[in-house]
């Protein structure tokens, strides 16, 4: 809301400039945007120009419908400097003149309520009006404030919402059938060209003011094109009234048309305020010598107005707050403010009535925020809530996201984080068949669809790198992935280029399927979970280069090269391998074994290794060549691994050799080299006999 | 036969020479000096052709009287010669390094080690601030149903925050989520609060991507009796345009407290301590009035600017404040809606940008660049 500090001296003597006030209002919860210089012109008859005259603009919170004018920033000025508060009013002299108008039922028009909910309260009064422009005074005003200057008549209606937020509206009387006002829901379909000449449709849950025939005016939101006030017009029938805030904003919205008039209404105009408007209006009509006024208004009522009345109570206002607030204090900010507070006999507790432009005081709590902010939030102590209790655990899984993310940056991967929405295109693949959560108002079709897989954001932000002439990037991002069966917690990571031995000693080696699986086994051990893996090729990740991670007997995740047509659809170079992984965090966790790890006393007896090489088909895998020994192997064999493979000159076509290095150990006895042989015979004669291997 | 005065001569001439030779091996470039010194104690010390050695065949031709004489003084010079050599030598020896020395000044072979999100930092510091102080962490849903995320906080159907230009809609609803605030939250039920004006319809289907961690609030209150220290910490959404300080989606810490006799003047000290663990000791925050839907009173909560310590600058435009959260005493429709007796008990409520925090502390200009995930960025960050 813009106000213009010449304007607010009408009805507060302050002493300080512009720039004070804005930052004394700012504590006191009207922050100020900003500091204009005025525009030049005429003051008002009878007014001197300020030195220095500003337009100072306010953030008014939805809540403050009573600031949007300049009476309401005037009575918060007041109410922080102390002042008295000048309203206009018949006694008024000059330009801040309201007129003494008489209440009839009928004048030369009638008014008639048939919707008191959307409408309770309509002002009108007739005027024999010359239309022409505004004096200068008005205009600058007008113009500061950002409204256009139109002709006197309209100039007066802006004029007197701007200044007292209630917003006006003039008809040309002659063009209102049956010289009649009619309040009422627009008929089903009921068409009315709006002053910005565009052609509406309106629906039976939108207010209308009409005549004895048709709509003339969409109620609260804008007025008619055919009503309008024109060059020629010399009659004309003033509106002001109050329509309710749900009505307007659902219309206003349904529409989409928004005026200063809507914004106030949707607000909540002041209920008591429909007279008091209509009476500045006359006496500006004539001030400014627009006309005459006919000196009556029809003051159409369908429910009387009743002030909300507000229990307070002192030990509230301290107990809230958390800080000490004189008695005398309370009863001060609450009058500077407008409200009435009665106490009781021990002046502890009030009852307080609202007034009519304060529709957000409802509870108690309001009235403490009243009192709070105008003593000043700068008082308050900066004490300590009382602990009574140790708090109950956190979620668990933040501290299972740390792990996985300490055990991803020890791996060399740097932390990423994207946006959960991500484009159609980029959700497809990791679809699964799923249907994708897609949005009803996404901002683009970049952020149309949520991910159903972390690993698009990181494709993306790979490719990113790339472009941005990155050879090698680890990436990894912990976030929720959606579907339609819930959220879950994923971990998902993508390496390319260098895997190790970038260094001028040379060795550099481009990362592998098997870095990536090393990176899964790591993650599995960081959280406690043992991963095997199992043969999956989903359609995003190369066939012969990918594998399911199965945690228990459940999948959890994926591992592998990705497809280079997905890459490429990412913009990442065609050349490059881009390995990825990804792991469901929260299916993980649900299969971790109960309890704490326990440590397993060191050996009290040597071990015994055996290196052998055996010669097998190269179809054959390591975990076959593995189970095989196990089986054959007595309960001493304690580990197993493979330490080379090798193809090549003396290793027949179609044959890999694979050496193993075997760990005898007993808990009880030191093993001895006949025990040990027979081991190995076993597991010779077992590898022979079920995998036709040969010892090299 | 020769006479001692004259080899004595010779050895004077000689002494002559090993000096202007040594001179000469001095000056030498230090490449080029430990070979001249090494020609140097050959040409004097070498055992047959050496000039010592060469000087000693004169002894023969001596009279036996001054052979004793000539003897001490070519011995004289040899210990001249010998100990001038065995010092250079060992000056030498001292600064010879092994031929497998290493070039130190070569790259290191680091391992590769990852780096934080500045997010991610901010985002613990904050929870490891807040666990200090006794709070419960918690994470919750991000698709959220219109119930926790609006009605329940206070904004009926025609509150202005609901306008579709402000909440991300989902096309289709989800069904309603069928656990609690996690999945694995080990506590008690809430007691049975039959008798209450509750106003939860049960389960509504999921809508939206939740505004606020606010609708936290909401489900752990609905499941949890009063007294509640928590923050939750997450993603939040809004159909924001993506500028120098909006992204449409963005982090958010939020705090309640609830108990018998909470006030305003808690929220200012837990803020404080806040503001004082995440920007420096004496860290100012100023509260000012503002309104949100979900508290009464309500304020908004600056710091002083942590560039120019309150006397001005670009950062803070001038004012000497930084605008680092919203808070307020937690609204008593809001302790309706879950069913807690606003009569009984108070609380505070206060959320802040994770994003912000951060463009501050590292004075990041554009928030864009937390999304765009590049090495260039997140490298500058702690390890
Ligand atoms: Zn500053």
């Amino acid at each position: 809301m813009k106000v213009l500090y010449s304007w607010l001296r009408d009805f507060v003597d302050v002493e300080d400039g512009p720039a004070e006030i804005g930052r004394r209002l700012s504590l006191r919860g009207l922050a100020l945007e900003g500091i204009e210089p005025a525009p030049p012109g005429e003051e008002p008859p009878g007014r001197a120009p300020i030195d220095g005259d500003a337009v100072l603009d306010f953030d008014v919170t939805a809540n403050r419908p009573d600031c949007m004018s300049v009476v309401g920033i005037a009575r918060e000025i007041a109410a922080v400097y102390r002042l008295p508060l000048r309203l206009p009013s018949p006694d008024a002299s000059g330009h801040l003149r309201a007129a003494a108008l008489t209440a009839v039922d009928q004048a030369t028009f009638s008014v008639a309520l048939e919707a008191p909910d959307l409408c309770p309260r309509y002002v009108g009064a007739a005027a024999t009006v010359a239309v022409g422009p505004s004096p200068g005074w008005m205009q600058r005003r007008l113009t500061a404030l950002g409204v256009r200057p139109i002709s006197n008549v309209v100039d007066i209606t802006n004029y007197v919402l701007l200044e007292l937020g209630q917003p006006m509206h003039a008809f040309d009387h002659t063009r209102l059938a049956g010289n009649a006002i009619v309040v009422r829901a627009a008929r089903p379909g009921e068409a009315l060209t709006t002053l910005d000449s565009k052609a509406r449709t309106l629906a039976p849950s939108m207010l209308v003011i009409a005549d004895a025939t048709r709509a003339a005016a969409v109620g609260g939101v804008m007025g008619g094109l055919d009503s309008e006030v024109r060059a020629d017009t010399t009659r004309i029938v003033f509106e002001s009234a109050w329509f309710a805030p749900g009505s307007v904003r659902a219309t206003s919205k349904a529409l989409g048309l928004r005026s200063e008039a809507s914004m106030r209404f949707e607000r909540g105009a002041d209920q008591t305020g429909a007279a008091r408007g209509m009476a500045r209006a006359c006496a500006l009509l004539e001030m400014i010598g627009a006309g005459t006024a006919d000196g009556t208004m029809v003051d159409a009522t369908a429910r009387p107005y009743v002030p909300r009345v507000v229990p307070l109570t002192h030990a509230h206002v301290e107990g809230l707050l958390g800080m000490s607030v004189p008695v005398v204090e309370v009863e001060r900010i609450l009058d500077a403010l407008g409200f009435t507070a009665i106490a009781d006999a021990s002046r502890t507790a009030w009852q307080v009535r609202v007034p009519g432009w304060r529709p957000d005081i409802a509870r108690p709590e309001d009235l403490v925020e009243e009192v709070g902010r105008h003593h000043g939030f700068e008082h308050l102590p900066a004490t300590f809530p009382p602990v009574f209790q140790a708090p109950p655990p956190s979620d668990p899984r933040i501290a299972r996201d740390a792990a996985a993310r300490r055990g991803m940056l020890a791996l060399g991967f740097s932390e990423a984080i994207s946006f959960a929405f991500i484009d159609a295109a980029a959700a497809a693949p990791f679809a699964a068949g799923e249907p994708a959560i897609t949005l009803a108002n996404p901002l683009s079709e970049t952020f149309a669809v949520m991910r159903p897989s972390v690993l698009a954001g990181i494709i993306d932000a790979v490719s990113h790198n790339r472009r941005h002439g990155r050879r090698d990037v680890r990436l990894f991002e912990i976030a929720t992935a959606f579907a339609a069966r819930g959220e879950r917690r994923s971990l998902a990571a993508a390496w390319t280029g260098a895997a190790g031995g970038d260094h001028w000693s040379g060795g550099r080696r481009d990362v592998d399927f098997f870095d990536v699986k090393g990176v899964v086994e790591h993650i599995g051990a960081a959280l406690g979970v043992p991963l095997a893996f199992t043969l999956v090729e989903p359609d995003y990740l190369v066939a012969g280069r990918a594998a399911g991670v199965v945690a228990g007997a459940r999948q959890v995740g994926v591992c592998g090269l990705l497809s280079p047509v997905l890459a490429d659809a990412r913009g990442i170079p065609r050349a490059d391998d881009v390995y990825v992984l990804e792991l469901d965090l929260d299916a993980i966790t649900a299969t971790a074994p109960p309890g704490a790890t326990r440590v397993v006393p060191l050996p009290r007896f040597p071990a015994v290794v055996r290196d052998v090489s055996l010669l097998v088909d190269d179809t054959l895998s390591g975990a076959t060549v593995r189970d095989t020994i196990q089986r054959a192997a007595p309960s001493t064999l304690v580990s197993l691994r493979e330490f080379d493979r090798y193809q090549g000159r003396g290793v027949p076509a179609g044959k890999v050799s694979v050496s193993l290095r075997l760990t005898f150990r007993a808990d009880d006895r030191t093993l001895t080299d006949d025990e040990v042989g027979a081991a190995m015979t076993a597991v010779l004669a077992a590898t022979r006999t079920a995998l036709g291997a040969e010892q090299r | 036969m020769s006479s001692l005065d004259e080899l004595t001569a010779l050895i004077s001439t000689y002494q002559q020479a090993f000096t202007e030779a040594l001179g000469a091996a001095d000056a030498a470039a230090a490449s080029a000096r430990p070979a001249a010194l090494d020609a140097l104690k050959v040409a004097w010390t070498g055992r047959k052709a050496g000039k010592i050695a060469d000087l000693m065949a004169h002894l023969p031709s001596l009279p036996p009287a001054d052979r004793k004489a000539f003897g001490q003084q070519v011995n004289a010079l040899k210990t001249v010669v010998e100990s001038a050599l065995a010092e250079r030598e060992a000056a030498l020896a001292a600064t010879r390094r092994p031929a497998d020395a290493v070039d130190i000044t070569l790259p290191g072979r680091a391992p590769a080690i990852g780096h934080r999100h500045p997010l991610s930092l901010v985002r613990e510091e904050v929870q490891t601030i807040f666990t200090r102080l006794g709070y419960q962490v918690l994470e919750g849903p991000e698709i959220e149903d219109d119930y926790h995320n609006f009605e329940a906080l206070n904004m009926p159907e025609s509150h202005p925050a609901r306008d579709m230009q402000d909440t991300l809609y989902l096309s289709q609803p989800l069904p309603p989520p069928s656990g609690g605030v996690s999945p694995k939250q080990a506590e008690p039920a809430k007691a049975d609060r039959s008798g209450t004006t509750r106003r939860t319809l049960g389960p509504q289907p999921l809508t939206l991507l939740r505004t606020h961690t606010s609708a936290m609030q909401i489900r752990y209150m609905e499941q949890h009796d009063p007294p509640v220290r928590l923050v939750a910490i997450g993603p939040v959404y809004r159909r924001d345009n993506l500028d120098l300080t909006h992204t449409p989606m963005f982090h958010q810490c939020e705090g309640l407290v609830v108990g018998k006799g909470i006030t305003l003047a808690h929220l200012k000290g837990t803020l404080l301590a806040m503001a004082e663990a995440l920007f420096g000791a004496g860290t100012a925050v100023r509260f000012r009035p503002s309104f949100f839907p979900y508290t009464e009173p309500s304020a908004e909560v600056d710091v002083a600017c942590i560039r120019c310590k309150g006397a001005g600058c670009p950062v803070c435009k001038h004012t000497g404040w930084l605008e680092i959260l919203g808070s307020g005493m937690v609204h008593p429709a809001v302790f309706e809606a879950v069913g807690y007796d606003p009569s009984e008990v108070t609380g505070f409520a206060f959320g802040m940008g994770i994003e912000r925090v951060a463009m501050l502390k590292w004075d990041v200009g554009d928030i864009r660049l937390f999304y765009e995930n590049d090495l260039r960025f997140l490298e500058q960050f702690s390890v």
